[in-house]
């Protein structure tokens, strides 16, 4: 199933997920439907997909019910036309915790991180809500922000939060999801939106206590691809957009040592994630959002597997 | 080419700053954002070598482009109008300028000059003119606008060095004028020299047409050390009845390196009488004093040389001495003088370190023809003026250049006819009653007082006068002298040839105390040389001079026999070189030009005296001094004005409009080098932010980003 899926959304137009093209879009309400809509006709699947199948109640057909609803076993019962009212997917809470400390702020594309971040919390927010789930937000540094509590009626807070979200103050991960955590008292699915530069040890340590609680975690590492590369040439001086320290570089000199430590970090990251079952994927953030949607419904699909 | 803003050259030291903002400046200018320095800190440091320049087209571009700047403000010009006037195209004018002054016998540097103008005259045209023009202190054009190679290469052969000394303005003045006088377009003056700075006024005027190209070639060495005998002070005394001289020599040494050692001799017709050994710092002067020696001959010629060095015609000094001649003096003091009346006069005259003076005191009134026959000054010193035939004897004395002096005292008394002697009519003794009389004015341009002009030359006030005789002085005399109640102290009066002193005073230490007086001496030597006619001998002349023989106010100064020059017979100068002069009878003026350094004889054709007219010549030492001027001053100085109206190629009148459009555009090359520099840095800015944009971050898939700088 994961498989075919994967096949038919390579071959789907992107074109909607481009971020140099969702750049464009005012709006994350707007934004969200494109990406969201887009990806899904790009599925051929149908649009209620996920929809719960857990039966609620019967009531009498009326006329304009679909007749493919009619319960066929309760008329041979009963001789009477009763419609099964399915009842929504409301349990799962979707929380969105997103990471908005300076370094964040970097892009050399058209976006930044914080913006591809924004996106996907907007579009995966928004593709939840129709999914009947309660969607919360927490943006954090080294605290948290501003939290917007998980419900199914909270689909604009979240999109207006995430716009006026501003980058400004050095991040830490441990601090700000122990207290998300000790927010959640329902079980849900927590996705991690973060650059996470802090050794993979920390990281783990800072997310685990998620999984501990019993929320399904799905964790993004966004990365623009300057962070991956290091494609500079010229020498310079590097400052660090969080603590402002400044150290001169040649970059001649140190692209491949440096490209093999951060190809450890993920490496590290991923391997201590996959060990705590916890979803780990790097994301380059000049890349479309379909790779992130994609590997955000398969997770889910496989936690519902499992659940 | 030259620059009118040469200073502006020192910013080319700000070639520097593009290799420094190449290598230093750029690096740390730029600051690179990034989200995390984790990884990058966990990268050993490594240093790198900064100091490697990557881009060396942007490197030249920068540095082009300052050199560019600089040079635009130093605001070059064509020295010379490469357009329009002076256009290439056509025969040329060429006067070469050569100098042949005697500092060009320096070295090898006469042949070094004619080598020069022979190149010029060889690379001549069949079209071409050329002229030579000799430079000296005159000049001399000896081919003017000729297409004759051949002439002129052989005129040059023929050529040689000149004792004279350098003098720039006629020779230029002289190819101005073949230039101007020239209707080719195309005009150059070569001028070859090794142009000292001595020759140069400043002020010489001289301004080559329009158009005409200035090449000035110098002929120099680089180091030019000198000696030089600068001059010779020749001094006359008696010794045992004899006239000796003593020759003191001042040697200068220029521009030398080290102190030398030279050997100076002395020469008395052509004997060496001593030789001496001079030491000479690197740059000084020292004095040689020779041993005396006895001057006994006419025209005694004498030279003092050095041993010769780089420059040999500066190397020694020519003189011409003859036997001195003592000034006789007759003084009549009557028949019974007052006691002493002519000490102080007599004692005056006889103290004499040359000894030049000869005195005679009378007692007596009376003169013989015999008397004023030996006699040059008559001193008439308080006694009545000699009447009948020996006042008549006097005045022809007088008129014949003889010299009196009328002392006034108590005898002496004014007679009829003394008018016509006397400078004007005398009374009687008067007593100054309010106190002594003090001289109150001299005249300080006659003869008699110049020696006392000077500073410290001598007080005549502090003599006293308690008596004197008054004077009118008449129309033919001139007052020399006035007490300070105005009165006349001395008067003078012009009498044919010769000249009256009349003194109103007395001469001895009864009526005044001048004779007490420090002053009282160099008066009376003054008066009688004045009244003598005594005139110190020329010893040498400077080449170039003139001398004219037929002019006696001028030959009194070299000739001892004023007969053997008489205009009426015939003459001919011997030069130094061997050659001859032919100097005809004439009536009016005999000029000898004394081109050459050495002696100069005068003598009859056909005879050969024992004695001579003989003068010395000598180079003129200032042209020995070596140093140099920058030829492109001179060029400079002579070169085409762009004021005023000038002539145009075909001889039509330039517009003041044109002219300064003409030199507008011999200046107007900083502009294009503006637009140069210019263009140089929008193209280094385009290839600088191409090369920021290209490299200073390039993706894998092609895509590049420029980080923020700050």
């Amino acid at each position: 199933m994961a498989v075919r899926e994967r096949s038919s959304i390579q071959g789907a137009d992107t074109r909607f997920l481009d971020p140099a093209v969702l750049s464009r879009i005012n709006g994350l309400d707007l934004l969200a439907r494109t990406v969201v809509d887009g990806f899904l006709q790009g599925l051929h699947r149908s649009p209620h997909l996920g929809m719960s199948l857990d039966f609620a109640e019967h009531r009498e057909y009326m006329p304009g019910d679909d007749i493919r609803r009619i319960d066929w076993k309760l008329y041979g019962r009963t001789d009477r036309f009763y419609v099964k009212l399915f009842e929504a997917e409301t349990s799962a809470n979707f929380m969105v915790a997103l990471d908005i400390s300076k370094s964040m702020n970097f892009g050399t594309h058209t976006i930044t991180k914080l913006d591809y971040a924004r996106y996907l919390a907007a579009s995966l927010s928004y593709f939840s809500q129709k999914q009947r789930d309660r969607v919360g937000l927490a943006t954090f540094d080294h605290e948290i922000v501003e939290y917007v509590p998980p419900s199914t009626r909270h689909l604009q807070r979240i999109l207006h939060a995430l716009a006026r979200a501003e980058p400004g103050r050095p991040g830490v991960l441990r601090d700000p999801l122990m207290r998300l955590g000790d927010n959640l008292y329902h079980r849900g699915i927590i996705l991690v939106l973060s650059d996470f530069y802090e050794e993979p040890e920390q990281v783990l340590d800072s997310i685990r206590h998620l999984r501990a609680r019993g929320h399904d975690v799905i964790v993004f590492h966004l990365l623009d691809p300057a962070e991956l590369e290091f494609p500079f040439e010229s020498a310079a001086s590097f400052r660090d957009m969080e603590s402002e320290t400044m150290i001169p570089i040649v970059p001649d000199e140190l692209v491949d040592e440096y490209r093999a430590l951060i190809g450890q970090h993920t490496e590290e990251l991923a391997r201590l994630f996959t060990g705590s079952r916890i979803d780990y994927t790097v994301l380059d953030t000049s890349k479309p959002l379909d790779h992130a949607l994609f590997r955000y419904l398969s997770s889910r699909e496989k936690m519902a597997r499992v659940r | 080419m030259g620059l009118l803003a040469p200073l502006f050259l020192l910013g080319l030291v700000g070639l520097v700053v593009p290799i420094v903002v190449h290598l230093t400046e750029k690096q740390r200018r730029q600051v690179v954002d990034f989200p995390s320095l984790m990884f990058l800190r966990k990268i050993p440091f490594r240093s790198s070598r900064r100091k490697k320049i990557h881009h060396w087209a942007l490197l030249s571009i920068r540095a082009l482009a300052l050199v560019l700047l600089v040079a635009a403000f130093s605001r070059p010009f064509f020295e010379n109008d490469v357009v329009g006037i002076g256009s290439t195209l056509g025969p040329r004018e060429v006067v070469v300028v050569l100098d042949r002054s005697y500092s060009m016998g320096y070295g090898d540097r006469w042949e070094r000059a004619k080598t020069q103008a022979r190149e010029v005259f060889e690379g001549l045209e069949a079209s071409d003119r050329a002229s030579l023009v000799f430079m000296s202190r005159g000049a001399e054009a000896l081919l003017r606008a000729t297409s004759d190679r051949d002439r002129l290469l052989a005129a040059l052969d023929e050529a040689s060095l000149s004792a004279d000394g350098t003098l720039y303005g006629p020779a230029l003045k002289l190819a101005q004028t073949i230039l101007e006088e020239s209707e080719y377009p195309n005009r150059e003056a070569v001028i070859i020299s090794d142009f000292q700075r001595t020759g140069w006024k400043g002020d010489e005027g001289v301004t080559f047409p329009p158009g005409t190209v200035v090449t000035p070639v110098m002929i120099s060495d680089e180091a030019t050390p000198n000696a030089t005998v600068a001059s010779v002070t020749l001094r006359r005394d008696f010794f045992s009845g004899q006239e000796r001289m003593t020759a003191v020599a001042r040697v200068v040494h220029r521009q030398g390196e080290a102190p030398v050692e030279r050997t100076i001799v002395l020469e008395l017709d052509g004997q060496e009488i001593q030789t001496l050994t001079v030491l000479l710092d690197p740059t000084g002067s020292a004095t040689v004093t020779f041993e005396p020696f006895t001057l006994s001959n006419l025209y005694t010629r004498g030279s003092i040389r050095l041993d010769p060095d780089a420059l040999p015609q500066d190397d020694e000094l020519h003189f011409v001495l003859s036997p001195g001649r003592a000034m006789r003096t007759l003084v009549l003091e009557g028949t019974s003088p007052r006691p002493d009346v002519s000490l102080y006069l007599q004692t005056s005259l006889e103290i004499s370190e040359e000894a030049s003076f000869q005195v005679d005191v009378r007692r007596s009134s009376s003169l013989s023809a015999a008397d004023l026959e030996a006699t040059d000054v008559v001193v008439l010193n308080d006694i009545r003026f000699p009447q009948g035939a020996t006042a008549d004897r006097l005045r022809g004395f007088v008129e014949g250049g003889g010299g009196l002096l009328l002392i006034l005292g108590e005898r002496s008394a004014w007679q009829t006819g003394l008018e016509e002697i006397l400078p004007g009519r005398f009374g009687p003794a008067r007593d100054h009653t309010r106190g002594a009389a003090r001289l109150g004015y001299l005249d300080y341009t006659h003869p008699v007082f110049e020696l006392f002009a000077g500073p410290r030359g001598g007080d005549f006030t502090r003599a006293r006068f308690f008596r004197s005789r008054d004077m009118e002085v008449g129309p033919e005399g001139r007052v020399l002298a006035r007490f300070d109640d105005g009165s006349v102290a001395l008067a003078e009066r012009r009498l044919g040839e010769g000249h009256v002193l009349v003194w109103t005073s007395t001469m001895d230490a009864f009526w005044n105390d001048l004779a007490v007086q420090p002053v009282f001496l160099p008066f009376i030597h003054q008066m009688i040389r004045h009244l003598s006619g005594y005139r110190e001998r020329v010893p040498w002349f400077t080449a170039g001079q003139v001398l004219d023989l037929a002019d006696p106010a001028g030959m009194v100064f070299v000739a001892d026999r004023e007969s053997e020059l008489a205009p009426d017979v015939d003459q001919v100068a011997l030069t130094p070189g061997g050659g001859s002069v032919t100097l005809p009878a004439t009536d009016g003026p005999r000029f000898l030009e004394l081109k050459e350094q050495g002696f100069y004889e005068v003598r009859p054709p056909g005879t050969n005296p024992d004695r001579p007219f003989t003068v010395a010549v000598n180079v003129d030492v200032t042209e020995s001094e070596l140093e140099t001027m920058d030829p492109a001053e001179l060029a400079a100085a002579v070169a085409p004005r762009e004021t005023g109206v000038q002539l145009g190629i075909g001889g039509e009148t330039l517009s003041a409009e044109m002219q300064a459009r003409n030199q507008e555009r011999r200046q107007s090359l900083w502009r294009f080098l503006m637009v140069a520099a210019l263009v140089l840095l929008l193209t280094e800015t385009a290839i600088s932010n191409w090369i920021s944009r290209a490299a200073t971050m390039r993706f894998e898939d092609g895509r590049s980003y420029v980080p923020s700088n700050t």
